[in-house]
């Protein structure tokens, strides 16, 4: 879940609340879901959301959100913008793999260590969060004044071009570093280059920001230093580029509100896509950005009430969604309906519900009863899990302990160990399902048998006192090209006996009395299996059918386990017995 | 008067002028010395015997003392070979020395400790001298030694300290009890005491017979331990389970079951959440290196889709990320038994579903989490829904109350919470039953009409997971959750686990 780091006393300064306490706020923030996490080293309280919020990745935002929650504010808040200035110029040869930009700009700023701070976190935050480590949506924010830019086509007054380059096609000197790195360079010599070379070094071009001095920034990796922007800085050019138009406008506006909170002016920009550049289709190929536009929703009364099953009066609702910082209007029909204006920093509202889910949180769930639902259904079991559980209860009835074993193993240990070979006709040699991107050796594949988990725990348990009679009613799979997942799951019931005078027959008992305890007739003609001694070994027939396998275990195997008792075991599968 | 057998003979053998020990009564009674112990108690609770106890110090050689005792103490037989070396004419390399003495491993540091300490030589600069007037067949540590293997008695306590702090004797304390007949006892012998017949074990021949009706029962200790008895048991995991199972169809909800390995239509993509959502990515999930799911109902694949890429219904907006049907076709472990609900929900699972039902399964989910003593790659889910009309988040908050209530879990607490799927959607918070401290005990929601919609459900379902090793933890106290799940389970923690019902 995200962490927000909130500095006291921005969240003192723009909530306009001086006096309120740090205990205060984490209080305040607890009731809007945020959970106090632990303070930073030089005091910032942490915060940790869901992370539906997103408007709320900085101090301003959570400024913002306290706000309504007092009270302070109501309503749907839009900052004014200036007209455009600037043209973003999105030239054909950008890479097809990152076709999107968007941009503001912003005048006015006036930002003391602890706001460029946040504007730097809320900026890292958004490339961890919507921009999908920055893959789906990179932000680059530039000092204006370093930006030179001439205008490239009549009635655009000062433009930046947005292109796709070779990777050795132009030097710059990125952030952090006093060398002039071609993009490529900088993939390979510079420390944040290498942190996010995986997401374009795969592109036949590489993106690229250009003004008429060159190239200055490279998305979604680096800007240049000749932009970067310190607390002297007073103009803003923001630029995001990404692989989702309307996801990095939403990454654009939050940023829009965090400045606009701080007192900055927000001034458009325009973004021209040429003719040969991929363009978002739903916006056209000229658009004017930030999109600050107001989305709109209805809901209507019944839903709401319905849902949180609450009455309401109608001023009321409209009085939770004020709150909530959205607007809402209704006329007095016989079905009351809202028309809702959700402001564009919103990037959860998804659906009507999304709506009903502010109105409770403005209401407060806390003050909902709970009350039992009026209706009525029959419960009852599974067959398969009534059929588990009774054989447990033979197993442990004949003094076996039930065992709960992991699915996923090894190969060593689920065949080599075993003596069993993969795609052999022995019980457990089934082909196995493997694990695409293990993390780890001992657990790359699923279990096609119960017994290497239960030889397994043997192995573990060489301290603890003897007889272990141990069993498990368990889950195997194998690799099956006729089942619609491919992979054939089964239950397998297996059980093994330890103990100095574990033989053939100690076992053969205790499975017998397994059969007739579900009336199933069992035989045990002779067949080979290699974890089992030859001539000790038996095909579990049930009811003509061969399900599995009995036998004393073979000393290599038992050697191999470290075990120094004889174990007798069989396995078969659950079916048999239903 | 009568006395059982043994308490007979006990009694006979004692003497009312002097102090018997147990060992000699035994001798000559021929009973086993713990039976003439507790016969000597039993008749001096009746006043017929006085016990007395007297309890001595005595030294017993350990093992190392007795391999002394055999090959001469280390210090001696490094003095013996030092001096065959010809030290005792002027010093002589260590090494040689000890090689000579047969010294190895740690004798070596106890003989050229113990050497200097007897005055019997010096060690200077890696060579031994020796006192050539020292004689170590007088060494009183020797003697004492060879006095204890012969079984006599060392009297010398500075001697036995200094053996006992070398760890070649142990100082025990032993108790010896004696008997002497009280005037009752004498009195009583003295009337005459009948032996009273008494039988060990109730056996055929003795019900047959009709024998038991004149015979007495020999006492047992019955506060004595027992050998261990160690039956099967059923998992306490499992034990939780069936808890938790039995406490939902109670409830009225029916159990749910399917494939552990699906494709990521139904664990994922019918749940609304999104193809680029981080919990989809290759690190959190376990993708399966087989082929992709062939049979997914078409119009639902569709159905899904839409919801994904525009929305679902008229005021619904779509995720602004990619959506490929190859993704939804692949096949990976489940990461909640939530797909099972969704092949319920639609239909595909069995018979189209009318409202009102009540489903759940607990069963197992696998996640890429790091392993710690919470957290396994492997755990169950419990997992609940309730299908009906208008269900309100009272509803969903009445059902978890009276759910929790079963496991004295009460003061239940709904935090708003977001997940892409359910809307409104809660965290559930209660307290530690035994602790006090606030847990969170589940997740849960009421389904978005994304998700419902195109499984073609019309109704509202709540929905809400939790992992049941949570609940089990609280049940049992275990606090390492690989003792109870797995291969590397304690067989030792399982079978003294407390039974939890």
């Amino acid at each position: 879940m995200p962490v927000v780091d909130v500095d006291p006393d921005a969240l003192r300064g723009l909530t306009g609340r001086t006096e309120k306490t740090d205990e205060e706020f984490k209080e305040d923030l607890f009731g809007l879901g945020l959970e106090f996490e632990g303070e930073t080293d030089d005091g910032e309280l942490q915060f940790e959301f869901a992370p539906d919020r997103l408007d709320r990745l900085s101090v301003e935002g959570v400024a913002r959100s306290l706000r309504y929650h007092y009270g302070d504010d109501r309503g749907v808040y839009v900052p004014e913008t200036n007209d455009a200035e600037w043209t973003i110029e999105v030239d054909e040869s950008v890479p097809d793999e990152r076709p999107y930009v968007t941009g503001a700009v912003v005048r006015g700023v006036d930002l003391d260590e602890s706001a460029l701070e946040s504007l730097i976190q809320l900026q890292e935050k958004l490339h961890a969060t919507m921009g999908r480590g920055r893959a789906k949506g990179a932000i680059g924010i530039h000092d204006l004044a370093m930006v030179k830019g001439a205008p490239l086509r009549e009635g655009a007054e000062r433009s930046i071009t947005y292109r796709g380059i070779e990777p050795d096609g132009e030097t710059f000197v990125p952030l952090d570093s006093n060398d002039e790195l071609t993009p490529a360079e900088v993939l390979e010599e510079h420390d944040t280059g290498r942190t996010y070379a995986d997401l374009v070094s795969e592109y036949d071009r590489y993106p690229a920001i250009y003004d008429e001095l060159g190239l200055f920034s490279f998305p979604p990796v680096i800007n240049g230093r000749r932009t970067e922007v310190d607390t002297e800085s007073r103009e803003l050019l923001v630029e995001l580029t990404g692989t989702d138009q309307w996801t990095i406008d939403k990454m654009c506006t939050i940023v829009c509100y965090a400045l606009s909170a701080r007192g900055a002016t927000i001034e458009e920009v325009e973004v021209a896509y040429a003719d040969g550049a991929t363009h978002p289709e739903e916006y056209g190929s000229d658009l004017l950005r930030p999109n600050l536009e107001i989305d709109g929703k209805s809901v209507s009364h019944d839903r709401i009430e319905t849902l949180l099953g609450v009455d309401f009066e109608p001023e009321d609702v409209v009085d939770c969604f004020e709150r909530s910082g959205l607007d809402a209007s209704y006329t007095l029909d016989e079905a009351v309906t809202y028309e809702v204006e959700i402001p564009p920093y919103r990037v959860d509202v998804l659906h009507p519900l999304d709506l009903v889910d502010d109105v409770g949180r403005a209401h407060g769930f806390d003050e909902l009863e709970p009350r039992y639902p009026d209706v009525g259904t029959v419960g009852g079991r599974h067959e398969r899990t009534r059929l588990e559980d009774a054989v447990r209860t033979s197993l442990v009835g004949l003094g076996f302990e039930d065992l709960l074993n992991f699915h996923m193993t090894s190969g060593e240990e689920n065949y080599d160990r075993m003596r069993v070979e993969p795609g052999t006709a022995v019980l457990g040699g089934g082909e196995p399902v493997r694990i695409t991107e293990p993390y780890s050796e001992e657990y790359t594949q699923l279990r096609t048998w119960a017994l290497p988990s239960l030889l397994l725990l043997l192995e573990g348990n060489t301290h603890n006192a003897y007889p272990q009679d141990v069993a498990e009613v368990g889950f195997v799979a194998e690799r099956d090209e006729a089942e619609n997942t491919n992979v054939s799951e089964a239950r397998h019931v297996a059980g093994a006996v330890a103990r100095r005078d574990a033989s053939y027959e100690a076992a053969k008992g205790r499975l017998q009395a397994v059969c007739d305890d579900f009336g199933a007739e069992l035989e045990t003609p002779r067949t080979d299996h290699p974890t089992f001694i030859d001539g000790r070994t038996a095909s579990v027939t049930i009811d003509g059918e061969s399900v599995g396998v009995i036998g004393e275990v073979h000393p290599a195997v038992l050697v191999d386990h470290d075990l120094e008792v004889p174990v007798a075991a069989f396995e078969f599968d659950l079916d048999a017995l239903r | 008067m009568r006395l059982p057998e043994r308490q007979l003979a006990v009694l006979e053998a004692a003497s009312a002028t002097d102090e018997r020990t147990m060992d000699e009564i035994a001798a000559e009674t021929g009973l086993k010395p713990e039976t003439v112990t507790g016969a000597a108690f039993d008749l001096r609770d009746e006043g017929l015997l006085a016990v007395t106890e007297t309890t001595t110090e005595v030294a017993e050689l350990t093992d190392e003392g007795r391999d002394y005792v055999a090959d001469g103490l280390p210090e001696i037989r490094l003095y013996r070979a030092a001096v065959d070396a010809g030290a005792a004419d002027g010093a002589v390399p260590m090494g040689e020395v000890i090689g000579r003495a047969d010294l190895a491993g740690p004798e070596v540091d106890i003989a050229l400790a113990n050497l200097p300490r007897k005055g019997f030589g010096g060690i200077d600069s890696g060579e031994l001298t020796v006192d050539s007037d020292a004689d170590p067949d007088a060494d009183p540590e020797a003697a004492a030694l060879a006095t204890l293997a012969d079984g006599g008695s060392v009297d010398d306590d500075g001697v036995l300290a200094r053996l006992a702090s070398r760890g070649l004797v142990d100082l025990v304390e032993r108790t010896t009890r004696a008997v002497r007949l009280t005037d009752d006892g004498v009195d009583a012998l003295m009337e005459g005491v009948e032996a009273a017949e008494t039988v060990g074990q109730v056996t055929p021949e003795l019900l047959a017979s009709g024998e038991w009706a004149d015979v007495e029962f020999a006492e047992y200790n019955v506060e004595a331990d027992a050998p261990a008895v160690e039956g099967g048991r059923k998992h306490v995991l499992r034990r939780t389970a069936d808890r938790v199972k039995d406490v939902l169809v109670g409830m009225g909800f029916q159990e749910m079951e399917g494939p552990h390995a699906d494709s990521d239509f139904w664990i994922n993509d019918c749940l609304f959440m999104p193809q680029d959502h981080p919990a989809r990515t290759h690190w959190d999930r376990f993708a399966l290196d087989v082929d992709p799911m062939e049979e997914i109902p078409p119009a639902l694949l569709d159905r899904v889709e839409t919801a994904h890429r525009d929305g679902w219904g008229e005021d619904g907006d779509g995720y602004h990320s990619p959506w490929s049907e190859e993704f939804a076709r692949e096949v990976a472990l489940r990461g909640h038994t939530t797909s099972l609900s969704m092949r319920y929900l639609s239909g595909y699972a069995g018979a189209e579903l009318e409202p009102p039902q009540r489903y759940f399964s607990v069963e197992k989910v696998y996640r890429n989490d790091t392993l710690d003593p919470t957290h396994l790659l492997e755990f169950f889910q419990i997992e609940g829904w309730v299908m009906a009309e208008d269900l309100s988040v009272r509803d969903l908050m009445g059902t978890f109350e009276e759910f929790y209530r079963q496991f004295g879990i009460t003061d239940i607490r709904f935090k708003p919470h977001y997940n892409p799927y359910t809307e409104p959607s809660f965290e559930l918070f209660g307290d530690h039953p035994e602790t006090g401290e606030e847990i969170e005990i589940g997740n849960s929601g009421i389904f978005r009409e994304e998700v419902t919609g195109p499984l073609g459900v019309d109704c509202d379902v709540m929905a809400w997971g939790l992992a049941l090793e949570r609940l089990a933890m609280l049940t049992t106290g275990a606090e390492d959750i690989r003792d109870l799940h797995g291969t590397l389970a304690d067989i030792d923690f399982l079978r003294t686990a407390e039974v939890s019902y």
